[in-house]
């Protein structure tokens, strides 16, 4: 059975890079989510395996939406994605809950082997 | 990043429609900033939005490694960061630099998705910006110099250069795993890094979401029932609309075959005609054959609908430029000018929403620069200091109308007559109605500057604007009042793939004239047909209506009626002109197909359709066809003819 992953970005190009990348490798991109209200909607509804998390997003941004989703599952694994220059941000996102992050402008073998280690 | 994993040219058309989504929206929060320089509340979520907008075109040029758009589009983020840092007062130079770099990064998407060279002046402009930023730096690093804040600044440096190297990246992310570690090791003890200023506003959801995450609610699969939007190439909506029209004609055409072989089968009391053998069973299969095409009529009716539909969009997404356009006119020219904008909502064709812009913003460069007068002047006339331009859009049955208004000195009809004499345009004892004259600003040629406005840079031709809109199949008017202003209005059709049209045959050919260019129909009797200076008008209610002869004007030939014309009555700008036809065939919605670049443009003629029965019929092109005529002069002047 292929992993489902959420894909949380608020920029179009990122989310269709993103998917691109993941369903040539196998996974089943089941959702997209353009900020993190709709984020915690979208794993309340479909109960991904994965979630890849933008930072920075309009109505609610990255980290808020980390929280919200771990306290509704302790379990859920979620990868941050960020820019350079965000390391507070991160390590924020990471005591939140956040399993791991990637770097823009991500390396397509980068961001499978992150995903890869996360859902081992 | 290796090919085979991804191609990036698929996404560069997505990149180009939000990076244009979002430059907009950074026009429109620079706008409102704007407004708040030298005012003590700084809106955050506005600066907040305006990071966000930039950081997105970053992640996404980036991705597609565009690293000019990439390098600016970072350093305006940085920008942006001190102030909403509070760092930076926020300045009338800062919201300029602001501007300016918004600018430039709209050419620089530009330039990376075609290809070109880098703008000009960028390097200098980067310079600048870079020297502002700078001051503010310094100081902040100074005040408050944490750990975690200097490492931000390294990194942020790092980046700024070319482009960030592999080595960089991962010191970035070995720091992050290392930070994760120091705060794991004294967890509890203290508070976890410091929050960032950018998440005040999300304080409460925060605090919902902080308590422990002990309680694992079951889960369960439920559908999202959001609001889901796609976007789709307008090409393939073209080529479904094309597939539509096809269809249309075939519709019209199965109507026509089952009334033709309803009426065969009966005869003219309506009767079943006496039939004999297997042509009785017909009878029963004609109806079946009328009924379905009755069906498929609505249904093609539905689709053509839906399509049309799925093709509108606001007509806002062309006037969102627009602040900031008249703002800079207005700015450059010493004007105080406020744009009022209603109905950015109203629906229209997607094709038409692209070719508007361009004259709407003639239009408006036009107003600002020769409507509205100098504050001061405005005051000498009890006006207020700050002229106001508005901005309309409504529908109107199965048009839309889009009016621009100033509140300026109107157009001074006696020195357009002056200067359209001075240019050899008209005669100086032609008599012409206060219409005709305004037609002069449309002259090719024809130098707005000095006439309108003193205060003229350069004249921009009305000339393209007008000829803009009546591609669209649209019309224009204008209405002035001395001292108080000019409306310009212009009415487009909402779509310009399916119109009704009155077909009419002439000599041997059938013709379609657009419906929303049609009056009346009229017969009218030879003996009421007079002939001015050799040309022939008719009087109706009234007013003198001159006559074009469709015939002669296609050199068709053909015998003339001694005993009456038939006569379309068609409105152009406010005059009439009668097309004398043969007859009338009735109302017909076509589809039309632009005539091949083989045939090329033919005056009076502005595609072609296939009719139901598979003939091909012309579209004539009203308005080509009466200015063709009257620049020939085979229409009278009636309204200085003197009759």
């Amino acid at each position: 059975m292929s992993k489902r992953v959420l894909i949380v970005d608020d920029a179009v190009v990122m989310r269709m890079m993103i998917k691109g990348i993941l369903s040539k490798n196998g996974f089943d991109v089941v959702g997209e989510a353009q900020n993190g209200v709709e984020a915690v909607e979208k794993y309340k509804a479909l109960n991904p395996d994965l979630v890849t998390m933008d930072m920075v997003m309009p109505e609610m941004d990255g980290i808020s939406a980390v929280r919200q989703i771990i306290s509704h599952d302790a379990n859920a694994k979620i990868i941050m994605c960020t820019s350079m220059g965000q390391q507070a941000l991160v390590v924020e996102a990471i005591q939140a809950g956040a399993k791991s992050f990637i770097t823009k402008p991500f390396q397509p073998p980068k961001i499978l082997e992150t995903i890869n280690k996360v859902l081992t | 990043m290796s090919d085979d994993l991804f191609d990036k040219s698929e996404f560069v058309s997505y990149f180009r429609d939000e990076a244009e989504e979002l430059l907009q929206q950074i026009d429109a929060d620079l706008l409102q900033l704007e407004d708040l320089v030298g005012s003590e509340h700084l809106d955050s979520e506005l600066v907040n939005s305006l990071f966000r907008a930039l950081h997105t075109i970053k992640g996404s040029s980036g991705m597609l490694q565009f690293t000019g758009v990439q390098n600016l589009a970072h350093k305006l983020e940085n920008l942006c960061d001190l102030l909403r840092k509070e760092r930076m007062p926020l300045s009338e130079g800062c919201v300029d630099i602001l501007f300016g770099g918004r600018d430039f990064l709209t050419d620089l998407v530009d330039s990376a998705i075609n290809g070109k060279d880098a703008p000009n002046g960028l390097n200098d402009y980067i310079g600048r910006l870079e020297s502002f930023v700078a001051v503010y730096e310094e100081t902040s690093n100074v005040i408050e110099g944490t750990a975690s804040e200097i490492s931000f600044e390294a990194a942020a440096a790092a980046e700024s250069e070319e482009q960030a190297g592999a080595g960089d990246v991962a010191a970035f992310e070995a720091d992050i795993w290392r930070m994760v570690e120091a705060a794991r090791a004294e967890s509890g003890t203290s508070a976890p890094a410091p929050k960032p200023p950018e998440l005040k506003a999300e304080e409460p959801a925060r605090a919902q979401a902080a308590q422990p995450a002990a309680q694992t609610p079951a889960k369960q699969k439920q559908k999202t029932s959001a609001h889901q939007t796609i976007r789709v190439d307008i090409e393939r909506l073209d080529l479904l609309l094309n597939l539509v029209g096809e269809l249309v004609i075939n519709r019209t055409r199965i109507s026509d075959i089952a009334g033709t072989l309803e009426r065969a089968l009966t005869d003219k009391n309506g009767a079943v005609a006496a039939l004999n053998g297997h042509a009785k069973d017909l009878v029963p299969l004609a109806k079946e054959l009328a009924d379905s095409s009755a069906l498929l009529a609505r249904t093609t009716n539905e689709i053509q609908e839906s399509i049309m539909k799925v093709r509108m969009v606001p007509i806002g997404q062309v006037f969102d430029r627009f602040p900031r356009l008249v703002r800079d006119v207005a700015k450059a020219r010493g004007k105080e000018v406020q744009l009022q904008i209603s109905g950015a909502e109203t629906d229209l064709d997607k094709t038409i929403v692209d070719e508007v812009g361009e004259p709407l913003m003639h239009l408006l460069r036009n107003c600002v620069d020769h409507g509205i007068e100098t504050p001061e002047d405005r005051e000498k006339r009890g006006k207020p200091r700050h002229g106001t331009i508005s901005l309309n859009a409504y529908h109107e049955g199965n048009q839309i109308i889009i009016e621009v208004s100033d509140d300026g000195h109107g157009i001074d009809l006696e020195k357009v007559r002056a200067r359209g004499i001075k240019q050899g345009l008209i005669g100086s004892d032609d008599r012409l109605s206060d219409r005709e004259i305004i037609e002069l600003i449309f002259t090719p040629g024809f130098s707005t500057a000095e006439v309108i406005s003193d205060v003229s840079g350069r004249g921009v031709g009305m000339d393209v604007v007008k000829k803009n809109i009546t591609r669209l199949k649209g019309v224009f008017d204008v209405n002035t009042a001395p001292g108080a202003g000019t409306t310009f209005t212009i009415k487009l059709p909402l779509t310009l793939a399916i119109i009704q049209a009155l077909l009419v045959r002439v000599v041997d050919e059938l013709y379609a004239i657009p419906l929303d260019s049609v009056i009346e129909s009229q017969r009218v009797e030879m003996e009421d047909v007079r002939t001015v200076h050799g040309n022939e008008v008719i009087t109706l209610r009234g007013q003198v209506v001159p006559l074009l002869r469709v015939a002669d004007f296609f050199e068709l030939g053909g015998k003339r009626d001694p005993d009456k014309v038939m006569i379309v009555i068609v409105g152009l700008q406010g005059r009439q002109v009668g097309l004398v036809v043969d007859s009338f065939q009735g109302e017909q919605e076509i589809v039309i197909k632009p005539l091949s670049d083989v045939v090329g443009r033919i005056p009076g003629i502005s595609g072609a359709t296939i009719l139901g029965n598979g003939s091909i019929s012309l579209i004539i092109d009203v308005h080509s066809l009466v200015s063709e005529a009257y620049a020939s002069g085979r229409v009278a002047r009636a309204e200085f003819s003197g009759v």
